[in-house]
């Protein structure tokens, strides 16, 4: 799903760099073969090393929340979750459900997220109104993803086999064993909202 | 080399991004205060304490979640609800109580059905789905804490309880 | 009635679940256990709670009330109750129902600094009466004072004007509904001239559109709120639009939420104005005949103690209500500022909201309901709040027609029935008159049969102003009823216990438990309450209900009528009136109180063997006349012919209640209007006779900041406020199990960053802290209310946290309601 999109992304970039990658492949007239090998390898890792924390920069909650869109909608509805707040303190950052943890993955939801930016630079949402307005849009868009994806950023965290059903009410045991042992339905089925507000749910199917 | 956009973008970005928040200083709780005025006890509400002074709140309760119904002491009393409904959401946009009380979900999800006369309009219909009268249940039903009354309470009821069948939820 | 009233429940809800395919308990509604009915009587009765006026079911047996049911007959509610209506059988029986008189006493005898001891209430009354005839005799009627309610039934309400205003000849008597009304009151006074809702409940279900200004009724009105949902949920075309400080329960139904900066309502209203002119959407018709223009006094101060550096500033102190009149011009000159830009930026507000706000009102086709209760009228410009919501109303032509409605909420059982219609506050007499006129004290005069210059002409010390003339020693002999004023007022260290733990002040209070105002009092009288009495209350929609006794209060307690009669017993017209009404008026002299006022003649006509048979009544047995109907038929002479007529006092024991004016047997659902107000002359249209023109004023209002702002140091704004689950201080709530268990103790809510950056957690134990005093609470970053930052909300209801050790007592000047909605603290932890 995502290999296709970033090829074509990077061989477009590639094509606007051209003129200065050429330059850049000119043979070195007075450096030795060995500094080169050398500078490559330490500026790979450098590089290798700032994009990834750089990269995770874009995951943190203060990342995220930089945004007005994010800090004055999103946000104030996560506090008042659990996944915000909880007896054991292990809480979830916004990047723990909406990035995908496995670098393929990831990088096929960074590109996505460029869309969101360029929302972000005209305006798409700027208002409470605005958001309100394409909530629904926009909780459809993470539903599907999860949906397809078999709940796969729940399950970072939450998985079957490690729950220990007994400590769990018996009403939410019971409802787990049937429907989410069994692989009859994934956690989004049943936990659609679990994070942020609903918009009109009607016609959608909630468990 | 791929790496490199992605690194740009994302430097531009952190730009705009602000620091850490500011320091919290954090320190223990003080200790417990306590005042009793033994002489003057004519109010259990207030624990004793004389009007102008203070002492500490008692801990905040924890809601009970053991799934067990609990008694209701005559038929249209709305039973209380015996679990946590934390985030459970019920908004213009949804309703997170009927997904099991529903009666075609109820036995689905082993929950209490609600009663009849919650698909009775104000002018006497009956609908299909509960009445918009009675979308909001927790202006009837409320969820209880685990906090010990401070002062009885020595009313009786009918004791319907004394039942063996299950019924529906008034 | 059980029998019938069972039949009507089975037969409807049998019905529907057989239409519904659904299977039904096989037992009779009302029947637990099978023979269990057996013996249980059932009667109507109001709910004690709210001024919504539900009507209940109550289920007695063996003497005691074992159950309580929405009572399916009841127009308001139609069979449904909120959780507090449904465990309401359970108030009478907290195990701490007090049962004997109780007096501070040392070394046998009343002391101040005494330990409360039983006493019988002849040595309670004999204690009583020896202070109050001290303080005749030293202050005169002057020295005497009364805090009354709006939880009194109409006849104890009035019966205790009566004791005040003629027989003691003070005025100090003023209800706790001045806390909870007297903006509303003062609204309608100078818009309308008369008090009380011109529309009525049925507007739920003719309105398009629903804008609360400052109401959670979510959980303040749930059952009103029960018919704005079933509207809402059932037309989609109809908007709820929901304005406050903090996101509240009721913005879950709200299309239009708004959030609001403390104090800019007043500057969205005058927007909204502004829109409607702006946009040519002025009801020209209307307007032309039917208001008139004037611009009200600005910089009226903050009702504080007159020596209060802010009331020594503002120019209009002395003045607050005034203004003159101006045109249509003027006006639209005068909210011309208040552009939408401007109400943005100080409001807070996102201008599409505003916006889409301002459409509802400004659109002809739409039918508003504006919705408020405490929102407004604790506020320091309440009344103006009130006038400038009726201006977009009166602009529009949206008022007393179905749908179109102005709709003041009410917080009490009967501060509408009692507190207003009977006129217990300190300046006024039933039927809106006034003690400031000489005409209405004459009228009054001569319907409670005593002589001419009894009623003084001065108005008395409001509620506020009576706990700082108890610290001031100017009011000395006091007397609490039906109300937990230490609790409910502001600024109870700088001037309520102070006050009332004055040496030279006598404070009695009568109640059913031993509240925090009990505990600060020297005297404490046990009282019968709710369903103990017979009684009647008036809703927020002029809807007068009845109740008989249905079952006998415990021990030695008494009701309040009982209590005001008795004492009268115990005094003398010499000892009260001035000799020369006397000397002009020798058949009064040597008579006691309860000759003049109770047995006139008028009180006493009715025999006691006029009680409904079936039913008891502990007042008709002591006095050995029907009291109850004597006092309403006296009191509806002042209503009958003049707006307010009331249906004969037996009507209403069968109805579930009437909807004043009662004129031929047939209520009043909208006021004003012709065709539907039998006041309204055919032609007129409409006709607001309040006013001596029958024309409704708009008046013109500025914004004005409030008293107190948070600053550097008190940095947060405090709000308080009520809870679904307990009812104002919780005195009878916090007794039902089930509803202390919902919600035990009061917090702080508070938004998360605003915990955070004190280093503060849920739960945490803090200090609210002001310039006044402080309280200890705990910290709820989650739950029902979600803060902005730099506002909280403490809830009020908690005996054991006095927030309001916190609060302002700063009034709105022209009706004297405190503002509990605003004032400066901070947050520290414990």
């Amino acid at each position: 799903m995502t290999g296709g999109p970033v090829r074509r992304i990077v061989a477009g970039v590639l094509a606007r760099l051209k003129p200065f990658w050429t330059t850049f492949r000119s043979p070195a007239v007075h450096l030795s073969l060995g500094f080169l090998t050398l500078g490559g390898f330490i500026a790979g890792v450098i590089f290798w090393g700032g994009f990834n924390t750089a990269m995770e920069a874009t995951n943190t909650e203060a990342f995220c929340t930089g945004c007005h869109e994010m800090r004055d909608n999103v946000y104030p509805e996560l506090q008042q979750t659990i996944h915000f707040s909880n007896r054991s303190g292990v809480r979830a950052v916004c990047s723990d459900c909406h990035v995908p943890h496995d670098w393929t993955y990831k990088m096929g939801r960074k590109m996505q997220a460029s869309k969101e930016v360029w929302g972000k630079i005209f305006g798409t949402i700027d208002t409470r109104e605005e958001f309100l307005e394409h909530r629904l849009v926009l909780a459809k868009n993470e539903w599907a993803r999860l949906k397809a994806n078999d709940s796969r950023e729940c399950r970072n965290c939450h998985q079957y086999d490690s729950m220990d059903l007994t400590r769990q009410s018996r009403r939410a045991a019971w409802i787990h064993q049937n429907y989410l042992g069994t692989g009859k339905n994934t956690c989004i089925d049943c936990h659609k909202g679990i994070a942020h507000q609903l918009p009109n749910m009607k016609g959608i199917p909630q468990g | 080399m791929q790496a490199w956009t992605p690194l740009l973008l994302a430097a531009l970005v952190l730009c705009g991004c602000s620091k850490h928040e500011a320091d919290k200083s954090r320190r223990a709780p003080s200790p417990a205060v306590t005042v009793t005025n033994p002489g003057q006890q004519i109010d259990a509400m207030r624990r004793g304490i004389p009007i102008d002074q203070e002492a500490s709140p008692l801990p905040m309760a924890r809601v009970e979640n053991f799934d067990q119904r609990r008694p209701v002491n005559y038929e249209m009393q709305p039973p209380t609800i015996p679990h946590a409904i934390d985030n459970y959401q019920l908004t213009v946009n949804t309703n997170r109580c009927m997904l099991c009380h529903t009666r075609s979900n109820a036995a689905k999800f082993q929950a209490p059905p609600v009663s009849p006369a919650h698909y009775v309009t104000r002018d006497g219909q009956v609908l299909e789905q509960i009445s918009t009268r009675r979308y909001f249940c927790v202006q009837c039903h409320v969820v209880q804490t685990d906090a010990p009354p401070l002062v009885a309470n020595t009313f009786k009821g009918l004791e319907p309880e004394a039942e063996a069948s299950p019924r529906a939820m008034p | 009635m059980a029998s019938r009233r069972d039949l009507i429940r089975a037969s409807a809800v049998g019905a529907a679940a057989a239409a519904a395919g659904l299977q039904l308990p096989v037992r009779p509604a009302g029947a637990a256990a099978p023979g269990a009915t057996e013996g249980v009587k059932w009667s109507k009765a109001p709910c004690r709670f709210c001024g919504t006026g539900c009507g209940v079911a109550v289920g007695v047996k063996d003497g005691r009330v074992i159950a309580t049911e929405g009572d399916p007959k009841a127009e308001v509610n139609r069979g449904l109750n909120c959780v507090k209506g449904y465990f309401l059988s359970k108030i009478l029986y907290g195990s701490d129902r007090l049962t004997t008189p109780l007096l501070r006493k040392k070394d046998g005898r009343f002391a101040k600094d005494g330990a409360f001891t039983p006493v019988s209430w002849d040595e309670a009354f004999d204690v009583m009466a020896e202070q109050f005839k001290r303080v005749l005799k030293t202050q005169g009627g002057g020295g005497i004072g009364m805090a009354g309610s709006g939880q009194w039934t109409v006849w104890e309400g009035y019966a205790a004007n009566k004791l005040m205003k003629a027989g003691f000849r003070s005025n100090h008597i003023d209800p706790n509904a001045r806390h909870c009304m007297a903006s509303a009151v003062q609204g309608f006074m100078r818009t309308f001239g008369a008090d009380e809702p011109m529309g009525c409940y049925d507007d739920f279900e003719a309105a398009d559109a629903f804008v609360l200004w400052g109401s959670n009724m979510a959980e303040m009105h749930p059952i009103l709120w029960t018919r704005v949902t079933d509207r809402r949920l059932a037309n989609p075309h109809v908007k709820v639009a929901v304005l406050s400080t903090f996101e509240h329960r009721s913005f879950d139904l709200a299309d239009i939420p708004i959030i609001f900066k403390p104090q800019t309502d007043l500057v969205i209203l005058n927007y909204i104005a502004n829109h409607i002119i702006q946009s040519g959407r002025v009801n020209k018709t209307f307007v032309d005949r039917h208001v008139t223009f004037k611009q009200g006094n600005a910089d009226i101060g903050y009702g504080l103690r007159a020596d209060h550096p802010l009331e020594v500033k503002a120019k209009n102190a002395k003045d607050a209500g005034g203004g003159r009149p101006v045109t249509f011009e003027e006006f639209a000159a005068f909210v011309e500022p208040y552009t939408l830009d401007r109400a943005a930026e100080m409001s807070g507000v996102e201008k599409g909201w505003l916006k889409q706000l301002a459409e509802l009102y400004a659109d002809p086709k739409v039918k508003v309901m504006s919705l408020w209760t405490m929102g407004f009228n604790q506020h320091t410009r309440g009344t103006w709040a009130n006038n400038m919501v009726y201006n977009i109303h009166l602009l529009t032509g949206k008022i007393a027609t179905p749908g179109n409605s102005p709709f003041s909420l009410t917080g009490q059982p009967s501060a509408c029935g009692t507190a207003r219609e009977v006129g217990t506050f300190s300046h006024r007499l039933p039927a809106d008159l006034v003690v400031t006129n000489p005409e209405h004290r004459r009228h009054a005069e001569e319907i409670w049969n005593v002589p001419h210059g009894v009623i003084v002409g001065k108005p008395g010390y409001h509620i506020v102003e009576q706990n700082r003339m108890l610290r001031d020693g100017k009011l000395s002999a006091y007397w609490v009823m039906a109300n937990n004023n230490m609790q409910a007022a502001a600024n109870l260290n700088e001037e309520g216990y102070p006050g009332y733990r004055n040496p030279t002040a006598f404070v009695v209070v009568s109640d059913p438990y031993p509240t925090v105002t009990a505990q600060a009092a020297d005297l404490i009288l046990p009282t019968a309450m709710w369903v103990e009495k017979e009684g009647a209350y008036g809703n927020a929609e002029r809807r007068t209900q009845f109740w008989h006794q249905l079952v006998d209060a415990p021990g030695e307690a008494r009701s309040d009528l009982w209590q005001l009669m008795e004492f009268s017993k115990r005094f003398t017209t010499d000892e009260c009136w001035p000799a020369a009404i006397l000397a002009a008026n020798p058949s009064y002299r040597g008579k006691t109180l309860f000759q003049v006022l109770f047995a006139n003649g008028k009180v006493d006509r009715f025999p006691a063997s006029q009680v409904e048979a079936g039913y008891a009544n502990d007042e008709a047995q002591a006095f050995g006349f029907y009291p109850q109907k004597g006092l309403f038929e006296e009191y509806a002479e002042f209503g009958r012919g003049h707006g307010h007529d009331l249906a004969p006092f037996d009507a209403y024991h069968q109805a579930r209640g009437l909807r004043w004016p009662v004129v031929n047997g047939r209520e009043t659902r909208w006021r004003y209007r012709e065709g539907a107000d039998p006041y309204v002359k055919r032609g007129a249209g409409f006709s607001f006779y309040g006013n001596k023109d029958g024309r409704a004023v708009i008046w013109a209002l500025p914004y004005e900041p409030p008293p107190e702002s948070p600053d550097a140091e008190y940095d947060l704004w405090l709000s308080t406020g009520r809870v679904l689950e307990h009812w104002h201080s919780g005195s009878m709530t916090m007794r039902v199990p089930e509803l202390y268990k919902a919600f035990p103790s009061a917090v702080v809510f508070m938004n998360p960053a605003d915990a955070a950056k004190r280093g503060l957690k849920r739960g945490d134990e803090v200090r609210v802290i002001s310039r006044r005093g402080e309280m200890r609470s705990r910290v709820e970053t989650r739950g029902r209310n979600r803060m902005p930052r730099g506002v909280i909300f403490v809830p009020w209801f908690d005996a054991s946290q006095l927030i309001n050790k916190t609060t302002l007592d700063a009034t709105c000047p022209i009706s004297k309601q405190t503002d509990f909605k605003k004032c400066a603290v901070k947050v520290v932890m414990a």
